[in-house]
Formats: structure tokens, C-alpha cells, sequence
């Protein structure tokens, strides 16, 4: 630039292409967070608002209904009260009609956990730029992510077609399972959240693969080494863990209490 | 850019930082026990309010955990911090409006006819 000053004037500016550094020059990072990050989290925070819609619905529509007062052993489904989750949700893979109260849930809650965790590893690797590191961990959350969305297929495909009981309904005939206009668990309204909530959840997750096959493969090719940084995984990592959180209160509101 | 990892000596070109990866699975086992007393409670506490307040609490924990350590906001700004906190700290507001609400809907339309 030794140059170009010489040709200037001294009371003409510098020049005009040095970077603007100033408040109000968009040269200041806001909470020195990057533009990206920022971004995510507000999208983050406004897809909270979509979530607490659904469990703000929930929580009204479920204190609306009858509650059982009967013993839990004596508990059956019934169109009256809204049904005990323990009692709906208690099948297992490859253990037929046994009574596994939550067990699968469990299991798909510490999948997600576990998800999560190799995805802060992933991340931690990015901030050491190991890229082995990085596309290892980044394969781990795939497959943890890609094996709760089949637990969830199991999941919905057991409380579709229900069990070999069913319920009575008002019409004598006795139905099983579930759809959007009735089941055998309980009001309809109870399956109608149930799908709506879990399967907007399980699109979050299904969009969180996409997006981290793509980081992968990112990764793979060397897009993150060129750029000197892997902020891309740092953001897709933020929309990872906000999934899990949201499984976290979509667990307690919907299968725990 | 915040970061947990403090690399005591400055590293030569094309070397690799040692993982820094204890918080990690602390926080993991964290998450993992509280869920653990979820499910204690589950089986061995028969549902009442004082159980659901329990899941709650157990709940606004776990959230805790992922979104201070996880989500790294712990270690943001204070005014990131509360760009978060405050809408969401709205919403629970709402959440408990509308569940009031919703239970003296059911309290109207069950005793209508009584």
C-alpha cells in the first residue's frame, strides 16, 4: 500500500478500501459471536416458539380432559380420560406384546443423548482442525441420529396398528391402533398430538442427518481445511443438540408425566 | 471465540492439538443420571402433582446442562445469554397461562350438565 499513499494528498483519506472497523461500520461481531452462529441461535429461538406452541396446545388440551382417578393397576383405555403413558407406550421390539413400561423410549432418549455427545466431540475436533477426528465423530451422530428416526418408524408403526385387545367404541365395534380421527388409547385428540409432536420432532432430526451427510462429505473433501475453520460443524451442531433438547421436554411431557 | 480447550504450548505447522474431551462426559454422565432419576420416579412414585413437579425440575436440569455446556452458551456474552433467556422465559409464562386456562375449560364443560 506503500504505493498508493504516496500518490495521496494528506488531507485526503487514507483510502478506500481498508475494512470499516467501526460500531456502527459492521465491524464489530454483536456477543462476539460470528454472523452464523448469531443466525442459528435466533433461528433456534424462534423454532422454540414452534415446539412451546405444540406443548402449550398439549398441556392445555391434556388439562382439559378427565384424568383416571382409579388405581393405575386397574387402568383401562377409555374415549372418557386421557390415557397413563406407561400404559400405551410399553412395547419393545422383538418382544411382542410384553410390557416394557417406557423401555423403548428409554433407549431412544439415551440414543439421542449419546448423538449429541458425539456431535460436541465432533465439534471440539473442528476447533483442533483434526480432520479424522472430525469425520469420525461426525459418522457416529449420523448413525445414532439415523437409528432413533427408525425407532421412531417402530414406534409410530406399533401405535398405528395398536394392540390385539383394542377398545370398545361407542358404536360396539372394537378398534385398534391409531389414526388422525380415531384410537384405541384414549380421546382423539391424544393421538392427533402424538403425531403431530413427535413426527414434527422426527423431521427436525431427519433435516439434522441431512444436513450433517452433507457437513460429512464436506468434511471428506477438504471444504473446511481450505476455509481454515469448521464453523459449519459448530452450527449444525447447535441445531443437533437443540433437537435433542426438545426431545428432552417432548419425553417429560409426553411419556413421563 | 470462546473455547474449553487451552493448549499449553504453541503447536508447529501441521500438528494436532491433544483432545480436551473430560467435560464431555462429564456432562454426558450428568444427563444420563438425571434421566436414570426420572425413571426411578416413573416406577417407584405413584403420579401426583408433587411427581410431575419432580419431572419438571429434573427436566429444566437436563436443559441446563445441554444448552450451557453443549450448546456452549455458558460460555457467551451476558447479553447473548439473555437474548435467549428472556423469550424463552416468556414462553413458560404462556405455557402456564394456557394450561390454567386449559384445566378450567374441562372444569366448565364436564360440570355443565350437572
Amino acid at each position: 500500500m506503500a504505493q498508493s499513499t504516496t500518490l495521496q494528498s494528506p488531507t485526503a483519506p487514507a483510502t478506500q478500501d481498508a475494512p470499516r472497523t467501526g460500531n456502527w461500520d459492521g465491524g464489530n461481531e454483536p456477543f462476539k459471536a460470528s454472523y452464523g452462529k448469531l443466525m442459528m441461535w435466533f433461528f433456534l429461538l424462534s423454532d422454540a416458539f414452534t415446539f412451546a406452541a405444540f406443548l402449550t396446545t398439549y398441556g392445555m388440551i391434556r388439562h382439559k380432559h378427565e384424568v383416571f382417578t382409579g388405581e393405575a393397576k386397574e387402568f383401562v383405555f377409555s374415549t372418557r380420560w386421557w390415557p397413563i403413558p406407561d400404559h400405551v407406550f410399553n412395547a419393545f421390539p422383538g418382544l411382542g406384546h410384553a410390557n416394557v413400561p417406557l423401555g423403548f423410549v428409554a433407549l431412544m432418549t439415551m440414543i439421542l443423548i449419546f448423538s449429541s455427545v458425539t456431535m460436541v466431540l465432533a465439534v471440539e475436533a473442528g476447533h483442533r482442525m483434526d480432520k479424522a477426528d472430525v469425520q469420525k465423530w461426525l459418522l457416529w451422530t449420523i448413525l445414532f441420529g439415523s437409528t432413533f428416526l427408525l425407532s421412531q418408524a417402530w414406534e409410530w408403526s406399533h401405535f398405528i396398528h395398536g394392540t390385539p385387545e383394542g377398545t370398545m367404541m361407542a358404536d360396539g365395534t372394537v378398534f385398534h391402533g391409531a389414526n388422525l380421527a380415531m384410537n384405541q388409547y384414549g380421546p382423539v385428540l391424544f393421538a392427533d398430538l402424538f403425531f403431530f409432536i413427535t413426527g414434527f420432532h422426527g423431521t427436525h432430526v431427519f433435516s439434522g442427518v441431512c444436513l450433517l451427510i452433507w457437513c460429512f462429505i464436506a468434511t471428506t473433501n477438504g471444504t473446511f481445511e481450505k476455509r481454515g475453520h469448521y464453523e459449519m460443524v459448530e452450527k449444525i451442531g447447535l441445531y443437533w443438540h437443540f433437537v435433542d433438547l426438545v426431545w428432552v421436554f417432548v419425553f417429560t411431557f409426553f411419556y413421563l408425566v | 471465540m470462546a473455547s474449553h480447550a487451552t493448549t499449553e504450548h504453541t503447536l508447529a505447522p501441521g500438528e494436532i492439538a491433544k483432545p480436551n474431551t473430560g467435560w464431555i462426559w462429564k456432562t454426558f454422565f450428568v444427563l444420563v443420571g438425571i434421566t436414570a432419576i426420572e425413571f426411578v420416579f416413573v416406577f417407584l412414585m405413584h403420579p401426583s402433582t408433587l411427581r410431575n413437579s419432580i419431572f419438571i425440575v429434573l427436566t429444566i436440569m437436563k436443559a441446563f446442562f445441554i444448552v450451557a455446556e453443549f450448546m456452549h452458551l455458558k460460555h457467551e456474552t451476558k447479553g447473548l445469554i439473555w437474548t435467549i433467556l428472556i423469550p424463552v422465559a416468556l414462553l413458560v409464562w404462556l405455557l402456564v397461562a394456557l394450561i390454567t386456562e386449559g384445566s378450567f375449560i374441562g372444569e366448565v364443560l364436564q360440570n355443565m350438565f350437572k
